[in-house]
């Protein structure tokens, strides 16, 4: 498919976008609640998680920006409905910038480490680690302490606060791993 | 979120300008520690905010999200903290809110997107090109529709199944079918021969 440059990098921007609009879809309907789980989980960083982890590093991160960008612009893309400015800064700003860090750390773990795993233990657990760096790690490293400026509660509190949200986190990174292994198992040469 | 035919004064001003002025009153925001001048402002974003003629049924939602967040901030820094300066963090963060809430309800869609575009333009010089860009933005929008569509039917399939709240069964689905999508796409651009890079295409 990619006998010249321009073919390829329009065909980049294609899976960006076509991925920027599924982490979209995945805010607009509503969350799905499980038993285990009191807070009902919406699929939309989910989607944020699966776009580093299937399309690498450069084009997940722009999936995510993607969504970014036009939420701030004013699309009601965000769960619940949410977009404009006032959500960027707002008290919650930061997790949005996180997400475009948090798919390109999963991209780039993915692409140079996961993916280069054999045996399926050990790729499910590097695949595991790597979510979880990208999309709680990162994503909270962003948050957290953006929360505490511009609040001004100390980041204990601020990282206490985020607590609720990590069983939820926890449960969509394990799905993210297995959901990005079966599909790479399918179509190889995703990423390259 | 979106300014729906609004005709008041602040439509009028370049969006440039607005989001300058937000930018700067946001950093300012932050080196006012008087209460009553916080107050002061607080009341004048209100006035802006009314003043504009914006549509208030699209800020119910978001203020009340808003109201729930800064009401456990305000409770919980009053206790860490002292209750005046609660106060003033929760007035920072709502006339803020408002203000950014008054700049996105009286800027059209297409042009925030076209100041961010020239924002981004100097991506240029790194190696970025502002076509791509484009094309990436306003193909995401065409695709919301058909993607939420391809994530209720799976979802659909997967309820007749007794697999509805199965997050595996409904992911695993729906990224093969926005993989197919953005193959499809790509194939018929590519037929098409679309090209948006800078430099002529040798076939």
């Amino acid at each position: 498919m990619s006998r010249n440059p321009s073919s390829s990098q329009t065909k980049n921007t294609v899976y960006i976008a076509v991925f920027a609009a599924m982490i979209a879809a995945m805010g607009l309907l509503p969350p799905i609640t499980l038993g285990i789980i009191p807070v009902p989980i919406t699929l939309q960083t989910l989607g944020v998680m699966l776009a580093g982890a299937l399309l690498g590093p450069w084009r997940g991160a722009m999936s995510s920006l993607v969504v970014v960008v036009l939420a701030i612009a004013g699309l009601p893309l965000l769960s619940g409905g949410r977009g404009g400015l006032g959500v960027l800064l707002g008290p919650t700003g930061g997790y949005l910038l996180g997400w475009v860090f948090g798919s390109l750390v999963i991209g780039a773990l993915f692409k140079y480490w996961v993916l280069r795993r054999t045996g399926n233990t050990a790729r499910f657990l590097a695949g595991l680690a790597s979510v979880v760096i990208g999309g709680i790690g990162v994503i909270y490293l962003c948050g957290v302490p953006w929360t505490s400026v511009v609040t001004g509660l100390d980041l204990g509190t601020s990282l206490l606060g985020s607590a609720a949200f990590l069983p939820g986190d926890l449960f969509k990174a394990v799905v993210t791993t297995l959901v990005a292994l079966t599909v790479h198992r399918s179509y190889r040469g995703l990423m390259s | 979120m979106i300014a729906a035919a609004n005709t008041s004064y602040l439509a009028r001003i370049r969006p440039g300008w607005k989001f300058g002025a937000l930018l700067i009153l946001s950093i300012a925001l932050y080196l006012i520690s008087s209460w009553s001048v916080l107050l002061a402002l607080f009341i004048i974003s209100i006035a802006i905010l009314l003043s504009a003629r914006v549509d208030l049924r699209q800020l119910r939602l978001p203020l009340i999200s808003m109201a729930i967040i800064l009401s456990v901030v305000f409770v919980l820094l009053g206790i860490q903290t002292d209750w005046l300066n609660a106060l003033r963090a929760v007035l920072r963060l709502l006339t803020m809110c408002l203000l950014a809430y008054a700049v996105s309800l009286t800027t059209k869609f297409e042009d925030m997107l076209e100041l961010f575009q020239q924002v981004a333009s100097p991506l240029r010089l790194v190696g970025g090109n502002p076509a791509q860009i484009a094309l990436a933005l306003s193909m995401t929008i065409r695709f919301i529709p058909e993607l939420k569509k391809v994530y209720v039917e799976v979802r659909e399939a997967q309820h007749a199944r007794g697999l509805g709240n199965n997050p595996l069964a409904v992911t695993v689905p729906l990224v093969i079918r926005s993989l197919k999508i953005a193959e499809e796409t790509a194939e018929a651009l590519d037929a098409r021969g679309y090209d948006s890079a800078p430099s002529p295409r040798q076939h």
